[in-house]
């Protein structure tokens, strides 16, 4: 019944494990040869690899836990994809209805604990309600702003055998859709950006979701104005286009941060103002007349920032509707955009190159060389996803996958192989550091299996990187548990997997290890042991403004 | 120039002597008033209150009854907002699927009625029946009564009881409609 549910919705590959309370449909699953289970080793691991299949290929991820610790190991995973509106179906066990309730073995709360994590969530007990929940679990999951639905399944329902029914029809009423453009609104919004005399616009994850990027690329180049894009907004805008400011937020390029806090109109596209975006709420884009914000979510509508022009809709159709009412752009733009240019000039990226120790942005740098936007890369938390973002030329949609608003340790290697099954015709490079690594590590049994050609770039500096930065920065450079000397051997380790790896030490190893990761069909691991004091820059200071961003020194 | 639009905080008429304590401060116009058509489910009353706990917004009031519309309840929320812009809490609410539609009834149009049940000791009932309340029953510990009215009747009749020395006493909370054209 819920795999012929499944079929139905057009759902490809199922990430789960099975246990005590979901075992009536893994009985079943042999019957359904159009679904692929993929065996997981822990449950965090299926939530994740579902997050990056559905970030790689826009379908929804589709998960299997049975009840209790199986359903609760989710719950990291959910929330990764609730931050980052990713569309994903949790489908969870639970213990017979008359048990719950009960405190029955294995039997937990996983609604309670799992709705502030999802976008919906259902507990089933009767059969009769299963085909309209599930039909509408991937209506909810996929449409207005994304997220996860889990629905909860007794046990006795899964037995159950109920009548077909139709579900064409939907009837939620409680689900409002956004999606119409106030044309009005529209139209002020263009033409305060046009009219600007120093505009910019952001772009986020929303931009992405809605494949607005052509849109939001016609509206920056008819009106003249820069583009700087979120961290889960990267590929929104090529990185390498002259209005181009790369990534802002409290880690993004010099340039962009001036940009922004020196605009007099800012547009925020598909985006939630956070605080790794804003820094310091008080002092951000202070010279900004007219905030306009555009997002599906309403209730995105001034929780941060509070817009003076506000456009809840689609961000591919506000931008469609933006684009043909830009008439006069402002006679200074010239002037801005060459501002712009030298901001450029005076802080540019930079790293401290030839000390003897690998440098992280040499890697990426070659890495880049070769795959030349061709390929998917996904990135942990930490230190390497921000050298992931910002050495990167990102110039198409959907090539950088990362946990931008939960920040979850142990992300990339599931998500990786997830969006390797969501996009087997790119190459996928799975970029972390060890601290993340080891605590998904186990996921490596799924990309032996199923021969996955993911290649994983270890960025190891032998330590929790960015915790160790702050620590020296922010916190009177006391260096407190960040020490990570302790860890496997990673060659011997992926030996011990049946997967082929080398450590590189020298920079002059990077490109024979990356050509002996190219020859090599199936999953690969360079364990990259990096300079352990190199920084993530540029840094906004933790409760400071944008403009107190700090750079890399000068190297000579 | 643009026209710039923003949504302003309704203040609220309700009393001092109602007020409960906020973990915001309690200050008086940060307190909405919602009326909630919510779908009947084992899971709604938890969604809406984890809503709200999980924003930071504090419930003062609370009460919850079938609608017209058959499968659908009507809750009608008093909410401390705190830091928050006022308009988030019902933007909050409306992404719940549960949640059908959310009425903004502060203010002052709106028919405001609480309830409470009162025992008091059987002597001087006159009073409180002169103000409006019912007897609904006499027994060997005192008479109980039922009054109704705005939180600030309710809070003077509470008061008044005081004085007539309070068996036990139990209050509603708010139910609130629009009031007609």
């Amino acid at each position: 019944m819920i795999l012929e549910a499944l079929e139905r919705e057009g759902v490809e590959y199922i990430f789960g494990y099975p246990g005590g309370a979901n075992l009536p449909i893994y009985q079943h699953l042999h019957e359904h040869p159009k679904l692929k289970h993929i065996l997981v080793r822990h449950e965090q691991g299926a939530a994740h690899m579902a997050d990056g299949y559905a970030r790689a290929c826009g379908k929804p991820g589709v998960v299997f836990a049975t009840s209790g610790p199986g359903a609760l190991n989710l719950v990291t995973g959910l929330c990764t994809a609730y931050m980052d509106s990713v569309p994903m179906i949790a489908i969870t066990g639970q213990v017979v209805s008359t048990q719950v309730g009960r405190d029955a073995f294995q039997e937990s709360d996983v609604i309670g604990a799992t709705s502030s994590v999802t976008k919906h969530s259902y507990l089933v007990t009767k059969i009769d309600q299963l085909p309209r929940v599930i039909h509408e679990a991937f209506h909810i999951a996929t449409t207005g702003r994304p997220g996860p639905v889990l629905i909860d399944i007794c046990k006795d329902v899964q037995q159950a055998d109920a009548e077909r029914v139709n579900t064409e029809y939907l009837e939620i009423p409680g689900y409002k859709l956004n999606g119409h453009v106030n044309l009005d609104g529209a139209r002020q919004a263009a033409q305060a950006l046009a009219g600007a005399e120093r505009p910019v616009i952001l772009a986020g994850h929303g931009v992405l979701l809605s494949h607005a990027e052509r849109e939001l690329m016609q509206l920056a180049e008819a009106a003249a104005a820069p583009v700087g894009t979120t961290l889960l907004g990267i590929g929104a805008f090529p990185v390498k286009h002259p209005l181009s400011l790369h990534m802002t937020g409290f880690m993004g390029t010099g340039w962009c941060l001036k940009a922004v806090q020196n605009a007099d109109v800012l547009m925020m596209v598909g985006m939630r103002v956070d605080d790794r975006v804003t820094a310091k709420l008080s002092e951000f884009a202070p010279n900004v007349k007219t905030f306009i914000h555009v997002d599906i979510d309403e209730s995105e509508m001034g929780k941060n920032v509070r817009p003076h022009i506000e456009l809840v809709a689609d961000a591919r159709l506000a931008l469609e509707a933006m684009v043909p009412q830009v008439t006069k752009v402002d006679a200074g733009r010239a002037k801005w955009l060459g501002q712009i240019d030298k901001w450029r000039e005076e802080h540019p990226l930079r790293y401290k190159q030839s000390n003897g120790q690998l440098q992280p942005q040499d890697v990426l740098i070659d890495m880049y060389k070769r795959a030349r936007s061709e390929a998917i890369v996904v990135a942990d938390v930490g230190q390497n996803q921000i050298w992931a973002a910002l050495w990167w030329n990102y110039d198409r949609p959907g090539l950088f996958i990362n946990s931008g608003g939960s920040g979850t340790m142990g992300f990339a290697l599931p998500a990786a192989l997830g969006a390797k099954f969501g996009r087997p015709d790119l190459p996928v490079w799975c970029v972390a550091g060890e601290g993340g690594f080891v605590m998904t590590a186990q996921e490596l049994s799924v990309a032996v299996e199923h021969q996955l050609d993911v290649k994983i770039v270890l960025l190891n500096n032998r330590s929790l990187g960015m915790v160790r930065q702050f620590q020296d920065d922010f916190y009177g450079g006391v260096r407190s548990q960040v020490d990570l000397t302790h860890m496997p051997d990673f060659v011997k380790l992926c030996e011990a997997y049946g997967l082929p790896a080398l450590r590189v030490e020298k920079f002059e190893d990077i490109a024979p290890s990356f050509d002996a990761a190219e020859r090599t069909k199936g999953p690969f691991l360079i364990d990259f042991r990096i300079d352990p004091e190199a920084n993530v820059y540029p840094i906004v200071p933790l409760g400071k403004g944008l403009n107190e961003f700090r750079e890399a020194p000068e190297y000579a | 120039m643009l026209e710039i639009k923003r949504t302003s905080a309704v203040v609220s008429p309700h009393p001092a002597a109602a007020r409960p304590t906020s973990p915001h401060g309690g200050e008086v116009n940060r307190v909405r008033v919602l009326s909630l058509l919510v779908v009947d489910g084992q899971n709604t009353l938890t969604k809406v209150s984890g809503v709200i706990r999980r924003r930071g917004f504090h419930v003062r009031g609370i009460s919850v009854g079938p609608s017209r519309q058959p499968g659908h309840s009507r809750i009608t929320l008093q909410i401390d907002h705190g830091h928050a812009e006022a308009d988030q809490v019902r933007k909050q609410l409306e992404r719940l699927v549960e949640v059908v539609e959310v009425e903004d009834l502060t203010g002052d149009d709106v028919h405001n009625r609480e309830l409470v049940v009162a025992t008091v000791a059987a002597s001087e009932l006159d009073a409180l029946l002169k103000r409006g309340a019912k007897v609904l029953s006499t027994g060997s510990d005192g008479t109980t009564v039922e009054f109704s009215g705005d939180a600030d009747q309710v809070a003077d009749f509470v008061n008044e009881l005081a004085r007539h020395g309070i068996v036990d006493v139990v209050r509603s909370g708010p139910v609130v409609m629009r009031k007609s054209e």
